[in-house]
């Protein structure tokens, strides 16, 4: 290897991305803004607790449904619409002008097992209505065991619901996220070099000198993974100093699924640049594909909370593994052997070979069909 | 022995045949210039010589070197300004000329083609915001960083103002006297007849003519245009009309007005012999030109097209 060579060509690829303003603007300060809009909107009212309002329809008292009716009264997060049951067409009525989020329908008699819970179509997948449906759902569980006569060993925690914490989570969950998201256009993104590179003839200028153009290849790719070095540290320090994120970090775990996830997102553009003839074509393709991820890959939202027929997509999108991986070496200091965190890296891994092995192999064709 | 020589070279693109045929050879120190209308194939004939383009057929021998057994020796002796003069526009013109420069095992001093292409001035502003002219002198610079023997120029100076394109003129003298040999390019005729030891005029994809402009220039026919214009207006210039064609080396005249404007084969004589007249009748000349033979007509002669620039 030709060190003074790759020394040169690494300094220029370094000057002229730190010369580059919209490298910048994308790759740092655009995930910053992102991070404070949804931190804004989602996780400012950290002193409140999570509240929802629901209406209780206790028509006929009876033994079971009275037990469930204190129980439902001291939980924290359910709120009773005028503090009192109510009947049900009441109750039908407020749901449809949506001013619960859900009515509970007790049962009728002792010998009635059913608990109705009545909500809305349209709020049906809101964060208030899952998590008046989840909070039932523990009720019961923990009704069911105590008429069978079995006491449940500990205790539910609503808690884990409780607006303090679930704040403080969601800033590492989106904080982690950001750093995905910004690294993974990073590599997305920037691969519009090669395009323009191309357009401008430089690619076959640097073909006319004895320029070692596998050396220029890895000087490129060594100085985007410093600049995503750079993402991390700065978006974490954001993250911890303004959104008061906490961080545990493996850094092993951290130093690996970067690795790999940094790679596997610039092959990803190696790949769109294959067979994009303009910036504004590759612009195109890799504007939709991180438009898609953005929003599938839990980056702002966990998983879960999407329609269930849509989280098969969110399963192959190779950011949803990347985000997690992050989460998971950077949040909850998983270590190197865990197998989740594997998984995550062999399906990028994945991703990142096939994108490779086809934009190579259409660079291949399109040199030998036109020379231009 | 010729530093480059050329055989036969062929390019088609299906049905669009871009290069017909090709053939020269370049010599050590030569200033040759390829000239020839937009579209003539004279970029695609510089890239397959720059090892760029495969040629469909046609042989291409640097002395004793071709681009299969020696593409590292031929591009460490060659320099080349691409007619896109493509650079890196977020570098300033001392890193680019750095950044090229570590291409080479031996490469001059950027401080000294700085000067050569006199950039020093704006050796720290970053390419994008240099002028076109400056922009093509530093891709001049950027041929010349290795020291190459052979400096290949696609249209270096198309689209410059004239004082640009002085200054570019100026660098190619430089080289000449470097004793390099320069390949270049060019759809300008004043450009090519000033510059070049040889021309090689293209059209079409073949070689139309190739020799020094004053052969190409002498080789056309002897027949010269002569224009006067007589002050005592248009009886005076009618009467020499006559007496010219009287003349024996006089083919034909065309007046306009006070102006006469007439073909001879012999203008010195024809020249006498109409002052002798013009003193005899006190008839006084305001304006009279023989008018120059350009390769312009070089190219009309040979094609049978008008030259556009
Ligand atoms: N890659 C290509 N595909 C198709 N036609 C081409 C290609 N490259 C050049 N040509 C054609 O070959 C001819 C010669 O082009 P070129 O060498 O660029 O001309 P010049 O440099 O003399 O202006 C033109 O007609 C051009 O359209
Ligand atoms: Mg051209």
């Amino acid at each position: 290897m030709n060190l003074k060579q790759f020394k040169q060509m690494f300094f220029a690829q370094l000057r002229m991305t730190f010369r580059e303003k919209q490298a910048w603007f994308w790759g740092i300060f655009y995930p910053v803004i992102l991070m404070s809009i949804f931190m804004l909107i989602f996780g400012s009212d950290s002193n409140e607790e999570f509240q929802t309002q629901v209406a209780i329809v206790h028509e006929q008292p009876n033994q079971t449904s009275e037990l469930l009716f204190t129980q439902l009264e001291q939980i924290q997060i359910v709120e009773l619409k005028t503090g009192k049951p109510v009947s049900r067409e009441q109750a039908e009525e407020w749901v449809k002008e949506q001013e619960v989020s859900a009515a509970i329908v007790l049962p009728e008699s002792g010998e009635s097992t059913s608990v109705e819970l009545i909500m809305n179509k349209e709020d049906e997948q809101s964060t208030s209505t899952q998590a008046v449906s989840a909070t039932l759902d523990k009720i019961l569980h923990q009704a069911n065991l105590a008429i069978v006569g079995a006491t449940p060993t500990y205790e539910i925690e609503y808690v884990s619901v409780s607006a303090g914490e679930s704040n403080l989570d969601y800033s590492d969950f989106l904080l982690t996220g950001m750093i995905a998201l910004a690294i993974s256009q990073g590599g997305m993104f920037g691969m519009v070099d090669l395009v323009d590179m191309q357009r401008k003839g430089l690619i076959k200028r640097l073909r006319m000198t004895p320029a070692n153009m596998s050396l220029f290849g890895l000087s490129d790719m060594v100085m985007r993974l410093v600049f995503s070095i750079i993402q991390i540290i700065l978006l974490s320090l954001i993250g911890v100093l303004l959104f008061g994120a906490n961080l545990y970090i493996n850094f092993a775990s951290l130093l690996v699924i970067f690795l790999i996830g940094a790679l596997s997102f610039n092959a990803l553009g190696y790949f769109f640049s294959s067979f994009s003839k303009t910036t504004e074509a590759y612009m195109g393709v890799a504007n939709i594909l991180s438009f898609i991820m953005m929003f599938l890959s839990g980056i702002f939202f966990p998983i879960e909370m999407m329609p269930d027929w849509l989280q098969p997509v969110s399963t192959i999108l190779p950011l949803t593994y990347f985000a997690e991986g992050l989460r998971d070496s950077m949040v909850y200091e998983v270590s190197i052997f865990s197998s989740s965190l594997w998984l995550g890296i062999g399906i990028l891994t994945l991703w990142g070979i096939c994108a490779y092995l086809l934009g190579s192999w259409l660079y291949k064709r399109k040199s030998l069909v036109s020379v231009r | 022995m010729p530093i480059l020589e050329v055989n036969q070279l062929q390019k088609s693109f299906g049905d669009i045949h871009a290069v017909q045929g090709i053939s020269f050879s370049v010599e050590p120190g030569e200033v040759f210039t390829i000239i020839g209308p937009n579209g003539a194939g004279k970029t695609m004939t510089l890239e397959m010589i720059e090892g760029l383009v495969a040629p469909d057929t046609g042989e291409i021998h640097f002395g004793e070197l071709n681009w299969k057994q020696h593409a590292i020796e031929i591009k460490k002796k060659i320099g080349v300004q691409p007619q896109s003069s493509a650079m890196f526009d977020l570098l300033t013109p001392k890193e680019n000329l750095d950044l090229f420069a570590s291409f080479y095992d031996k490469a001059r001093s950027t401080a000294e083609i700085l000067e050569i292409v006199n950039l020093t001035d704006h050796q720290n502003n970053q390419v994008k915001k240099l002028s076109g002219g400056q922009r093509q002198r530093l891709a001049i610079g950027l041929a010349m960083i290795s020291d190459p023997e052979i400096i290949f120029l696609d249209e270096p100076t198309t689209g410059l103002d004239p004082q640009a394109r002085r200054n570019i003129w100026e660098i190619i003298t430089q080289l000449k006297s470097l004793n390099k040999t320069t390949i270049l390019t060019t759809h300008y005729m004043e450009e090519a007849e000033k510059l070049s030891d040889r021309v090689c005029i293209v059209d079409q994809g073949r070689v139309v003519t190739l020799d020094s402009p004053s052969n190409l220039i002498e080789k056309l026919t002897k027949e010269r245009e002569v224009r006067l214009s007589f002050q005592d207006g248009e009886t005076a210039a009618l009467d020499g009309e006559l007496f010219s064609n009287q003349l024996e080396s006089v083919i034909r005249t065309e007046r306009e007005g006070t102006s006469l404007k007439l073909w001879t084969l012999n203008p010195e004589d024809t020249l006498l012999n109409l002052f002798k007249f013009t003193k005899e009748k006190d008839y006084l000349l305001e304006q009279v030109s023989i008018r120059e033979m350009s390769l312009e007509d070089v190219f009309i002669a040979y094609t049978g097209k008008e030259w556009r620039d």
